[in-house]
């Protein structure tokens, strides 16, 4: 047996040594030192890491548990979201997929952190924060796991909880959190989750609308543009995997605390950055345009597809007189169909015309304005024979 | 459209080899002509239990009975037991697997399967013919591939919709297993599980294929499913082992083929010596091109085989030159091997089928079951390594009733020697067997892992034989496993499946870049322990016969730099090898009279280069040294060992024990391949006048994975037939004095090494 254990520990640690050369050691990380510096050394001395996994420890301790907050509408700032009827049209700029949820009330905001950000089967979903509008508050509430051996039970406290909810909100949500819970469920209760039939996923329209103006569009950047917010003592999120396996362990609630504290800010965040995406929404509905000519253009497109054509209108106007000449050439043939359906065949040559004489865009962009501009000169001179 | 071939003399096969019979300088070179007689088929009728549609199905296509051993199998898989299919090439194995598939889903849609092939091309080739007969049975059969060129687009379709996947076991491991959830449909409802090309799946990668399967089982036990396997082999000796070891439930051997087959001739080909004291012969690329050219030009559709991608284009260029056009149509000869294009390798499979290329030459990628139709004419250059592919190879030409030919040109390599002068090697039961060492821990651990995090593993479980449960709490001490609620979590961030390749034991190679034109392009791959012999600053490396130089070493990351050059010299690396023994698994000891104490166990192998010699090539002169700066390797692993009796080398100077041990041990290393379907570079070679554990000279043969893969206790199992070889081979050896054919250069040992080696084989 010791020499069982002795070649398996030859066979480990090499293969450690490799990793860790390659892309960084999982544990033992800066993480895990800052966070055992605040151990005590009761802590530290009683080894409470095998106890806590097993019988007792866990007795004693509940396998999860729920954290609840309740903020007002008016301590987060929300100017429309949680408040009055969902518009559906407005719905379709958050990003959302699937049909409209009737009230605000019937959306779940959720963010999960989990042990990993790879995926597959081997990858825990240990803390769940959702949220959702009751009595002009926002109600939080986090789901922590402290004892993986009783996930099958997390998962169907969540399950009943998240049950009535058909709609759910998320930051990149679609492609990370929902597929991870997904995995969760059929591992633990061989079933589906259905919360996410209609799924408003906020990264993308925080993309189109912030990327180009700063930079990155990650939550905690665009707390700092957005709200000049910026966290301090934030746990960064590459190590909270490792926190948590550290938590597991010693069961220091203080070495959990910071990740849900982060959690709860990403929650609000995505909240309030919903708020803002609405905001924006409205103003160009009333004809004013986002000042940063990208994100009128990308509310431009966005009002194209919804179909509200006037205030495409309002922001392709505005972002053509803001943007650079990159941006016109991007936004230019849209931008002249939308002046072509106000009859304005007159400015959308002129437009199209002087792009090409300045000598921008691509050779295969120069082709299709030519093309246009053919066709808006024909239209042109029907008009001028009808009119004559 | 069928392109028409003119041809000058059109010769039947019959006429050709009627010539060859009579030709004297040609039957000079002929070590065997073996006729095999042609066998009629054997039938069964369609099982009644059969879906009616798919009996009238194959009715349709001219099938009105299937082989015996197709309703073997079909029995067999319908009583849910385990089967192992070993019939020749063109049998109609698929069938085997196909019928009981397609009658699952017949009978029950929401039934699926799994076939998994050992490389991309097959499951191609797979798909097409599996989704020909469902279009024929007209049920719904929706067939997918999945592997690294499926558009993510369609994934998710093949996941819920598909009733046969078709994968390959690296696929299972990285994308297929650790995403499980995503294909309960297929774990609820799995029925079948192929296994194509069993024989594959042996050595390293068969070992690690063993643990993705036990990781496949487990999480079919985890949706309730209990899949049954059925496998097809190649001939070997071990079929029925092999995949027990592979499924670990009882597996039922259908090894009588009823396909008929037509009269087949083989004949061994030994090219003659040109340098008799250095046992140089004729190239076998010559003379095998030679049969071929003669084959061609009488219209014989042939194949012929080599043994590199590089042998593939020259002999491709020797016959183009033969035939030129306009004489002669072009694309007459084409080429085959990994790196052409897929529409390429389409294109000549197709022209092979429908008759309009009338010669290929091929690595042996169209060895396994690519359809290429039945040709005439086979011309294998060089022994390709195993029985097993002599005889896929050799199968390529012949079906079911006409006469055909394979010819097997042998080179001077001691294998091929010794298979060309002993032919009813190949021609009688194969000796060889496919080993896989499953619990070898390096493969386990990293399995282990794998699993874990597929599912955690409850406390009490098994995975393969070794002490599971403390694989589990050693993992679980060091943090990679949590265990909560009585059983193993993954607690890792990683991946585990991710950058474990199950090509190699550990990823420790040391990759050579070639940066001749100031890019850098990945050449080639060595293992870390075998490195230092080869790779060094300054030595010459050989690539697909290219000289390379290594230019810089850097040990620590693992890479090579090297650059193209041409030189006149090669280098040779001098170093010193030491075994220690840790532990003797078993040991056998001599009879009075004769045999050496021979035992098999696990050792410690350390070995340091230190020094390295230019060498002029051709004529051996030393022109120069230099000093080799690389830390010393180790390597844990299994060896087989014999120990030689001190009467054996009595009243020898301690110089000629050691020429005799070198020589014997390159005459055992050379041959124990034979016993073992591996490459002599997965065998490492040692010898000690004076071995502190046996205490006396003894020769070392070890595996050189790390951990072993089952090869040192084959050969401590396969001693006597190992030694009796050996004996054969060196009497049949046209040397004088010893040659690299048998036991090594004399003219770099020493000129009595043949004749100790000879004193020492007639006392063991």
């Amino acid at each position: 047996m010791n020499d069982l254990r002795s070649r398996i520990a030859a066979i480990v640690e090499r293969d450690r040594r490799r990793h860790g050369e390659a892309g960084g050691d999982s544990r033992g990380g800066a993480g895990t030192e800052t966070l055992s510096a605040r151990e005590t050394p009761a802590h530290r001395d009683g080894d409470p890491s095998r106890a806590g996994a097993l019988g007792a420890g866990t007795a004693a301790l509940s396998p999860f548990s729920v954290h609840e907050q309740r903020i007002a509408l008016d301590d987060l700032g929300l100017e429309i979201v949680g408040r009055g009827a969902c518009d559906a049209l407005l719905l379709a700029h958050l990003g959302l997929r699937g049909d409209a949820p009737a009230r605000w009330q019937d959306v779940l905001w959720l963010d999960t952190e989990t042990t990993g950000l790879a995926g597959g089967t081997g990858t825990y979903v240990f803390l769940l924060g959702t949220a959702y509008f009751s009595d002009g508050e926002l109600v939080l509430r986090q789901h922590l796991l402290h004892d993986i051996g009783y996930e099958r039970e997390f998962v169907e406290t969540i399950q009943a909880e998240i049950l009535p909810f058909r709609a759910c909100a998320s930051y990149n949500g679609k492609s990370f959190d929902l597929p991870l819970l997904r995995t969760r469920w059929v591992m633990t209760l061989r079933s589906e989750i259905t919360v996410d039939e209609s799924h408003l996923d906020l990264l993308h329209p925080a993309r189109r609308l912030w990327r180009d103006r700063y930079g990155s569009t990650g939550l905690k950047q665009l707390e700092e543009s957005l709200f000049d917010e910026g966290r301090i003592n934030d746990i960064p999120g590459s190590l909270i995997p490792d926190a948590y396996f550290h938590y597991l362990r010693r069961r220091d609630p203080r070495i959990i605390a910071p990740v849900l504290e982060h959690n709860a800010r990403d929650i609000v965040s995505l909240v309030r950055i919903a708020d803002r995406v609405a905001l924006a929404v409205l103003a160009a509905r009333t004809g004013r345009a986002p000042d940063h000519a990208p994100a009128a253009y990308a509310l431009a497109r966005s009002f194209e597809r919804t179909g509200e054509l006037d205030a495409a209108f309002a922001c392709f106007e505005s972002a053509y007189v803001d943007g650079d000449n990159e941006l016109r050439v991007k936004l230019a043939l849209a931008f002249a169909r939308q002046l072509e359906r106000r009859s304005d065949v007159e400015r959308a040559l002129r437009m199209v015309e002087t792009l090409l004489e300045l000598g921008l865009g691509s050779d295969r962009w120069r082709e299709q304005a030519a093309s246009r501009v053919r066709r808006l000169t024909k239209k042109r001179w029907r008009q001028l024979a009808a009119a004559s | 459209m069928r392109t028409f071939v003119r041809f000058p003399a059109r010769t039947s096969l019959e006429q050709i080899l009627d010539g060859l019979q009579r030709d004297a300088q040609f039957q000079e070179m002929v070590t065997r002509w073996e006729t095999l007689p042609a066998r009629p088929a054997r039938y069964a009728p369609f099982p009644e239990w059969l879906d009616g549609r798919i009996g009238a199905a194959l009715r349709r296509r001219g099938i009105a009975q299937l082989y015996s051993h197709q309703a073997a199998a079909l029995e067999v898989t319908r009583a849910g037991r385990h089967a192992v299919i070993v019939t020749p090439t063109a049998s109609g194995k698929t069938l085997c697997y196909d019928l009981p598939v397609i009658d699952a889903i017949a009978k029950d849609p929401s039934a699926r399967a799994l076939y998994l092939f050992p490389t991309k091309a097959l499951a191609q080739d797979q798909l097409a013919e599996l989704e020909r007969l469902s279009a024929d049975i007209d049920i719904e059969l929706k067939t997918y591939t999945y592997d690294g060129d499926t558009p993510p687009q369609v994934r998710a379709a093949i996941r819920s919709a598909g009733h046969v996947v078709i994968s390959n076991p690296d696929m299972l491991h990285t994308a297929i297993l650790p995403h499980h959830t995503k294909w309960v449909k297929l774990f609820e409802n799995l029925q079948y599980v192929v296994l194509d090309e069993l024989h594959t799946y042996r050595g390293v990668f068969g070992s690690h294929v063993a643990n993705v399967l036990r990781r496949l089982r487990r999480i079919c036990a985890f949706y309730g499913s209990h899949p049954v396997f059925i496998c097809t082999s190649a001939t070997i000796a071990n079929p029925g082992e092999l995949a027990q070891r592979h499924i670990e439930g009882e597996v039922v051997v259908i090894d009588e083929s009823g396909a008929p087959r037509g009269e087949k001739v083989l004949v061994f080909v030994n090219p003659p010596i040109t340098h008799r004291s250095l046992g140089v012969r004729r190239s076998a690329l010559m003379t095998g091109r030679d049969i071929a050219a003669t084959l061609l030009a009488s219209g014989v559709q042939t194949i012929a085989f080599t043994r590199s991608r590089i042998q593939t284009e020259l002999l491709l260029t020797y016959l183009r030159q033969r035939f030129p056009t306009p004489q002669w149509p072009p694309g007459l000869v084409r080429g085959y091997r990994s790196g052409y294009l897929p529409s390429e390798r389409r294109a000549v499979e197709r022209g092979l089928r429908d008759g309009s290329i009338r010669g290929v030459v091929s690595t042996n990628a169209l060895e396994l079951g690519i359809d290429i139709g039945a040709l005439q004419a086979a011309v294998l250059i060089g022994y390709p390594g195993t029985v097993a592919s002599t005889w896929q190879q050799m199968g390529r030409a012949g079906r079911r009733e006409d006469l055909s030919v394979a010819f097997l040109v042998a080179t001077s390599q001691p294998t091929d020697q010794y298979i060309v002068q002993h032919p009813e090697y190949v021609l009688e039961r194969s000796p060889e067997a496919g080993l896989v060492n499953p619990d070898n821990l390096h493969v386990l651990i990293q399995h282990i892992k794998c699993g874990a995090f597929e599912i955690p593993f409850e406390r009490k479980e098994r995975f393969g034989t070794e002490d599971t449960p403390g694989v589990l709490s050693y993992l679980d001490e060091q943090g990679v496993l949590h265990e909560a609620g009585g059983r193993y979590h993954w607690s890792d961030q990683s991946f585990p499946a991710e950058g474990m390749s199950l090509r190699t034991a550990t990823s420790d190679n040391v990759v050579i870049i070639d940066q001749t034109d100031g890019k850098h392009h990945v050449i080639g791959e060595v293992d870390r322990f075998g490195a230092p012999v080869i790779l060094y600053e300054q030595s010459i490396y050989l690539h697909e016969s290219k000289q390379f130089q290594v230019e810089r070493l850097d040990w620590e990351n693992q890479k090579a730099y090297v650059r193209e050059v041409k030189v006149e010299y090669y280098t040779m690396a001098g170093v010193s090898v030491r075994i220690r023994v840790l532990d003797e698994f078993d040991r056998k000891e001599a009879s009075e009279a004769r045999g050496f104490d021979r035992a098999h166990g696990e050792v410690l192998v350390s070995a340091i280069a230190t020094i390295y010699k230019k060498l002029t090539l051709y004529t051996n002169e030393n022109v120069g040294w230099g000093k080799i700066h690389i830390p010393e390797q180790e390597l844990q692993t299994t060896s087989f060992w014999c120990a030689i009796p001190e009467r054996a080398v009595a009243g020898w100077p301690r110089e000629r024990t050691e020429i005799a041990l070198a020589g014997l041990g390159n005459l055992l290393h050379g041959l124990a391949p034979l016993f073992l379907m591996c490459d002599p570079h997965d065998l490492g070679m040692a010898v000690e006048v004076r071995s502190p554990h046996t205490e006396r000279p003894t020769i070392y043969l070890y595996d050189m994975t790390p951990g072993g893969i089952g090869f040192s206790e084959r050969l401590f199992r396969s001693y006597d037939a190992l030694i009796e070889r050996a004996r054969e081979h060196l009497e049949s050896c046209g040397c004088q004095t010893g040659c690299p054919s048998c036991v090594g250069p004399a003219a770099a040992l020493g000129s009595d090494v043949r004749e100790s080696v000879a004193h020492l084989l007639s006392l063991a």
